[in-house]
C-alpha cells in the first residue's frame, strides 16, 4: 500500500514540475512534453521483455513455476507498455510529422515488436498442460527475444529515420536541458517502479490462479 | 570429441536423407508447397499485371510470395511426426539438436527446390528488369536461411499445440518481419543499383541470431 501511494506521488510530483516548469526544446516546441511518458514506455517495454526472457531462461534452467510466471506476466506488461509507446509515439508524430503513422523505421520496429509479443500470448494460450506451455512459451519468449535488441537499437540507426533522438540527443551522450534531464530520469525511475509494482500485482494473479487450479 | 562430433554429424545426415526421402516418396508436402507458390504467383501477378518499372512493387511482391509460400508448407516436417506419430522413433535414435539441425536442412533444401521454381516464374511474369546476381542471390540466401531457421524452430513448437495450422502462420509471421522489411529493401536496392551490404549485414545477423539461439533451445523441446 505504502508503494503504491509513493509510485503514484513520485509521478504525480514529476508530471506537474515537467508539464509546468521545465523548458521546452526548440524544435519540438510543446510536443517536447511527450518524451516524459513516451521513452519511459519505450525503456520498460525493454526491460520488461528482457525480464520475460531472462525469466524464460531460468525456467528452462530450474523449473520453478514462479519463473514462468515471471516470464509470463512481463511478457503481457511489456506488451501493454508497447502499445502505450505506439500510441503516444503516434499521437506526437500526428502533430510534428503531420499523420499518424507512416511507417517510419522507428515505427516499424515497435510495431514488429508488439506482433512478435501478441503472437506469444497467442501461443501461450493454445498449449494445454502446466508444464509444457511454461517450457514451450519459455522457448518461444527466448527467440521472440533474439528480434528486439535489432528491431529498438539496430534498425533505427540503419536505415534514415525522422525520430528525433538526433535533434534532442545530437552528440550521442545525453545531452538536454538540466531541468528536462531531472524530470526525465526522475519518470524513468518512477516507470521502472510502477513496472515492477504491477509485475508483483500479476505474479500474485498467476499464483493464485495455480492454486485454484491444483 | 572428435568421434561424438562425427556420430552426430552422421546423425543429422540421416535424418536429412530420412526427411528427403519419406518427402520424395510422397510428394505431398512439395507438390502442395509449389502449387501454392504458383498460385500465389499468378494471382500477385494476373492483380499487379507487367511491372518493369517498378522496383520497389516488384521487391515487395516477390517477397510476400515466397514468405507465404514458406508459411503455407513448412510446419510439416515436424506436424507430420506428430500426426504418424513417429516422433518418439525419431528420438531413440537421435538427440533433438540433431533431429532439428537435421531437419532444419531439410527446410532450407525444400525452400530451395520452392524457389527455383518461383523466383524464375516470378522475373518472367512481372517482366521484372534485370538482376544483378551476386547481391540477389546473397539476399535470397540470406532471406531463405532465416525463414528455415525461424520455420524448423515454430514448427517444433506447434506441433505441440492444439491449433496446429492456424497458429503456425500466425506465430511464424511475426518472427519473420524483420527478415521480410530487409528482403524487400535489399532486393529493392538492388534492383535500383543500390549497395546491399547493410540489408546483408542485418539479415545475416539475423540469421545466425536464429540459428544459434534455437539449437540452444531444442533439448528443451520434448520431454515427457
Amino acid at each position: 500500500m505504502i508503494w503504491r501511494i509513493g509510485i503514484f506521488l513520485w509521478i504525480a510530483a514529476t508530471m506537474a514540475v515537467a508539464l509546468l516548469a521545465a523548458p521546452l526544446v526548440p524544435v519540438l516546441q510543446e510536443t517536447t512534453r511527450v518524451l516524459y511518458f513516451h521513452i519511459p514506455s519505450a525503456w520498460i517495454t525493454v526491460v520488461a521483455l528482457a525480464w520475460s526472457m531472462l525469466n524464460s531462461v531460468l525456467y528452462l534452467w530450474k523449473r520453478e513455476p514462479e519463473r514462468d510466471h515471471h516470464a509470463a506476466a512481463a511478457a503481457e506488461l511489456g506488451l501493454l507498455f508497447c502499445v502505450a509507446a505506439t500510441v503516444s509515439g503516434s499521437i506526437w508524430a500526428k502533430s510534428m510529422w503531420g499523420s499518424w503513422w507512416n511507417w517510419d523505421p522507428r515505427e516499424t520496429s515497435i510495431f514488429f515488436v508488439l506482433l512478435i509479443y501478441g503472437a506469444y500470448l497467442a501461443l501461450r494460450a493454445s498449449i494445454e498442460g502446466e508444464e509444457k506451455r511454461a517450457r514451450l512459451s519459455a522457448v518461444y519468449s527466448i527467440v521472440a527475444f533474439v528480434a528486439v535488441p535489432p528491431l529498438v537499437f539496430v534498425v533505427p540507426r540503419i536505415y534514415s529515420t525522422l525520430h528525433p533522438d538526433p535533434i534532442i540527443n545530437a552528440s550521442g551522450k545525453i545531452d538536454m536541458d538540466p531541468m528536462i534531464r531531472w524530470c526525465f530520469f526522475s519518470m524513468l525511475v518512477g516507470f521502472t517502479f510502477l513496472f515492477s509494482w504491477l509485475q508483483s500485482l500479476r505474479v500474485r494473479v498467476f499464483r493464485l490462479e495455480r492454486r485454484l487450479a491444483t | 570429441m572428435p568421434n561424438a562430433a562425427s556420430s552426430s554429424a552422421v546423425a543429422v545426415w540421416a535424418i536429412l536423407r530420412k526427411e528427403c526421402r519419406s518427402e520424395w516418396r510422397t510428394r505431398y508436402g512439395l507438390n502442395a508447397a509449389v502449387l501454392f507458390a504458383i498460385t500465389s504467383l499468378t494471382a500477385v501477378t494476373f492483380a499487379a499485371g507487367r511491372l518493369p518499372d517498378r522496383a520497389d512493387l516488384l521487391a515487395a511482391l516477390l517477397w510476400i510470395t515466397l514468405l507465404f509460400a514458406a508459411l503455407a508448407s513448412m510446419s510439416h516436417a515436424f506436424v507430420r511426426e506428430t500426426e504418424g506419430r513417429t516422433l518418439l522413433f525419431l528420438r531413440l535414435v537421435a538427440s533433438p539438436t540433431e533431429i532439428a539441425l537435421g531437419k532444419l536442412l531439410f527446410n532450407v533444401a525444400f525452400l530451395v527446390v520452392v524457389e527455383a521454381i518461383t523466383v524464375p516464374l516470378f522475373l518472367v511474369l512481372t517482366g521484372a528488369p534485370p538482376v544483378r546476381w551476386p547481391p540477389f542471390l546473397t539476399v535470397l540466401g540470406l532471406g531463405t536461411l532465416s525463414l528455415a531457421a525461424s520455420s524448423t524452430l515454430v514448427g517444433a513448437v506447434i506441433a505441440q499445440t492444439r491449433s496446429r495450422g492456424a497458429l503456425f502462420a500466425g506465430v511464424s509471421l511475426p518472427l519473420l518481419l524483420p527478415v521480410l522489411a530487409s528482403g524487400v529493401s535489399g532486393t529493392r536496392a538492388q534492383w535500383d543499383g543500390m549497395p546491399v551490404a547493410a540489408d546483408a549485414r542485418l539479415l545475416a545477423a539475423y540469421a545466425v541470431a536464429l540459428v544459434g539461439v534455437s539449437l540452444l533451445l531444442y533439448d528443451h523441446l520434448w520431454e515427457d
